[in-house]
């Protein structure tokens, strides 16, 4: 019993988010900003976010269905910048926290990010040294790094002892960074763990999205694309495998939506239908990339077509937050245990 | 977006659910899925069934009192749909009546035809659909079945195939070619067979399960009045499956509370073999949770859709998904019992055997109402408009 249908205002927000991205967001803007080695590219990131993202910041703070419409049409093209990260984990943190930035934040004045991971890739608060795969490190004013009891240190994201982890998806730099010395505020445990569910389901929001780019790329490509005096769309060998990988993303675009309202009830099915949504996203979207990749055939692996970028994407967003196997093993846990 | 519908669609739901409580028979309420037994006829059981939840308005919701239903809205009828499937209790044993032709005579039947439609639905007259022949399966339209026109009735020579319910049938809704010069999805036409027509023979088939469900149906100069064309001449193509077009938005979920239910009992099935802790198997037992409930969410968004009038292109993904899903969870079912995942004694195998049993009959859900391979096709075709090969 649950009920799709998106409100007027859930579509207005989401054809305003497409047709804003469509606009400004070009695929030349996201190679400026995340692949030309120059020293630019966060500056390009910094102002896209500034002139274009932040002012949605604000989302965090509402219904996660709303966050997750929008961070899948960012999805779509990639755009650069800490937006996930900002609204969907570090405000609702800084908001658990009381923190006195978190409304600069959801006003998009500040924008922050969420240290918490240790060394081995455990996204869980504790008392290392030293966090890991910190997204944006390097496009944020302020870090959140979150510990154990669970407690929060908020600080400035300037004069970090830090350094940048280089990873498949440069549009999602990584970074290590040494915790620095201050103290941490108490924070409720189930504060902690309703922003993971928020950041969780967002970046499966986003996943739905790379996953519907190479999906509609794909299609298009393989209706156009001529070998043996016919379109390679037509050749049912090559088809089956575009319906399987169609069918894995209605699922996950399915999967996704049902976390949000989820999330948003507190429903009883909440930790069970976020693993699920960010284990079909991650699978999804990795699922297309292959399969888009394939049925481009040469063209799809040269460095000049998009594809890639929605490759490398897929494969980084899916291991953030856990891949969709770990999440399988929460299910099994919730099951089983 | 939310997670509950409307206090009043609640209230139905609780009607619904009370009525099933107290009426499913014992032969349908042990939670698993009824799979057929060894029957001359219709057993009486399951024909008092059918025929208590026409008369109290719960056959087809959506109809009036006098078709079996209570004039339900759609999303009424969902939630109908919802608790048959989270019980796993079917309406009828035979499909074919109420699913198929009495909707389809409602549709396209003359005033004549129409009246035959509440004891179809009602199950009073037991129907088979005679569509597959030898030589056409997946390519229906290819069916040779022949109906020549002599006077005022036809003569009707040819086999049917895999057609369900002959046996206990006494009516056949028949596929057959009027016009062979025409284009072969041009010269078809559906006639209402009496299956004790003299020059009908019905020779049952065994399904791999053992039991006789499906038959071949050999047509020998049959005469048929030509009253019993439905619809008009060489017009029959448009009069196909899934007619019931009121419950299309919720069809899937009978799928889904079979995957559930699968799963649920696999879940038990791990624990009492001592194996929730093998991390294969837990990560097995995630990997279909996660199936299970993803392919769900997926026929909800289509249901929206289908409220809202649109056409819903997630539901031409949900008999692939749920077929082929339905398949694996039962072939695992009986892989986690080792040695015994072949034993189908009911009293040595792990639940009674269900799994072993639900798996014979799942094999069939990927061919029934259209393979795996024509539904791939459909799906690339019409959802997303590749290219005709
Ligand atoms: C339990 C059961 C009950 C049934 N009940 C009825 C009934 O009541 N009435 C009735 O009329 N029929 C009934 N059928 C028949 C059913 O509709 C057919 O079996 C089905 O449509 C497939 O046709 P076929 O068996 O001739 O296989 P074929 O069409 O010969 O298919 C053989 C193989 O070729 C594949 N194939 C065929 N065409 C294509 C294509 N274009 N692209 C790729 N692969 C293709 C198929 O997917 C399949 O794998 C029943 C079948 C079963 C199993």
């Amino acid at each position: 019993m649950v009920d799709f249908a998106l409100s007027d205002e859930q579509e207005l927000l989401r054809d305003t988010a497409r047709s804003m991205f469509t606009r400004e967001c070009p695929p030349s803007l996201v190679r400026d900003a995340c692949y030309d080695v120059t020293p630019d590219g966060p500056a390009t990131a910094r102002s896209f976010h500034a002139t274009h993202l932040s002012e949605w910041s604000a989302l965090g703070d509402g219904p996660l269905v709303d966050l997750a419409l929008f961070l899948e049409e960012s999805g779509v093209v990639l755009a650069p910048g800490p937006l996930w990260v900002t609204a969907s984990w570090a405000l609702p943190l800084l908001r658990a926290a009381g923190h006195p930035d978190a409304d600069a934040v959801a006003e998009g004045t500040l924008s922050a990010t969420v240290a918490v991971a240790d060394a081995a890739g455990v996204w869980e608060p504790g008392d290392h040294d030293e966090c890991w795969f910190v997204p944006h490190l390097d496009q944020v004013d302020r870090v959140v790094f979150l510990r154990s009891g669970p407690s929060v240190l908020v600080v400035d994201a300037d004069g970090l002892d830090s350094a940048p982890i280089e990873a498949l998806d440069r549009t999602r730099p990584l970074w290590r960074v040494r915790v620095p010395a201050g103290t941490a505020v108490p924070v409720e445990s189930g504060a902690v763990r309703d922003a993971l569910d928020r950041a969780t389901v967002g970046l499966a929001a986003e996943l739905v999205g790379v996953g519907r780019w190479l999906q509609e790329s794909t299609l298009a490509y393989v209706a156009e694309r001529e070998q043996f005096g016919k379109p390679v769309g037509s050749f049912q060998g090559l088809q089956w495998k575009l319906v399987d990988a169609s069918l894995h993303q209605e699922r996950a675009a399915a999967a996704v939506a049902y976390a949000a309202m989820c999330v948003d009830a507190d429903d009883d099915d909440r930790s069970s239908a976020v693993h699920v949504a960010k284990a079909a996203a991650g699978g999804a979207a990795r699922h297309w990339a292959r399969t888009g990749l394939q049925a481009h055939g040469g063209i799809g692996y040269t460095w000049e077509h998009d594809l890639h970028l929605r490759l490398r994407r897929a494969y980084g967003g899916d291991h953030l937050l856990g891949d969709a196997d770990w999440h399988r093993d929460q299910l099994a846990g919730l099951l089983l245990d | 977006m939310r997670l509950s519908w409307d206090p009043e669609s609640e209230a139905f739901r609780a009607e619904i659910a009370a009525f099933l409580d107290e009426h499913t028979p014992e032969q349908l309420r042990d939670g698993r899925d009824w799979i057929g037994e060894e029957a001359d006829e219709v057993p009486g059981w399951a024909r008092d069934w059918q025929a208590l939840l026409f008369d109290s308005g719960w056959m087809i919701p959506a109809y009036p009192p006098e078709l079996g239903g209570r004039n339900a809205t759609p999303l009424q009828t969902l939630v109908y749909q919802e608790e048959l499937a989270a019980r796993g209790v079917p309406r009828s044993v035979h499909f074919g009546g109420y699913g198929i032709v009495g909707p389809s005579l409602l549709e396209f039947g003359n005033e004549e035809q129409r009246a035959l439609a509440p004891a179809a639905i009602r199950g009073d007259t037991v129907w088979c659909v005679g569509m597959s022949e030898p030589d056409a399966g997946s390519d229906l339209g290819s069916l040779s079945t022949r109906a020549e026109l002599d006077g005022d009735s036809f003569v009707v020579n040819g086999q049917k195939v895999w057609t369900s319910y002959a046996e206990w049938a006494e009516r056949c809704f028949l596929y057959v070619r009027t016009d062979p010069s025409a284009p072969k999805h041009k010269g078809i036409s559906v006639l209402i067979l009496d299956m004790d027509t003299p020059g009908v023979e019905v020779r049952p088939l065994r399904h791999i399960t053992g039991n006789a469900e499906f038959a071949e149906v050999f047509l020998v100069d049959a005469v048929v009045p030509r009253s019993n064309l439905v619809g008009e001449l060489d017009n029959g193509w448009r009069i196909t499956m899934g007619s019931l077009a009121h419950e299309r938005g919720g069809l899937w979920l009978e799928g889904v509370g079979y995957a559930q239910r699968a799963l649920d009992g696999l879940v038990t099935l791990v624990r009492d073999r001592g194996l929730a802790a093998d991390p294969v198997v837990r990560r097995r037992i995630g990997e279909l949770h996660e199936e299970v409930r993803s392919i769900r969410a997926l026929g909800y968004k289509g249901f929206a859709s289908f409220a809202q009038g649109s056409s819903a292109p997630e539901h031409s993904y949900m008999k692939l998904a749920a077929s082929e899903l339905r398949q694996r969870l039962n072939e695992f079912g009986m892989d986690l019992q080792g040695a015994y995942a072949t034993v189908t004694d009911p009293e040595l195998a792990a639940q009674g055997g269900r799994f072993q049993a639900a798996w014979q009959v799942s094999l069939a859900a990927t061919i029934g109402g259209g393979t795996s391979e024509v539904q791939r096709n459909i799906v690339a075709n019409r959802v997303l408009g590749l290219p005709r090969g």
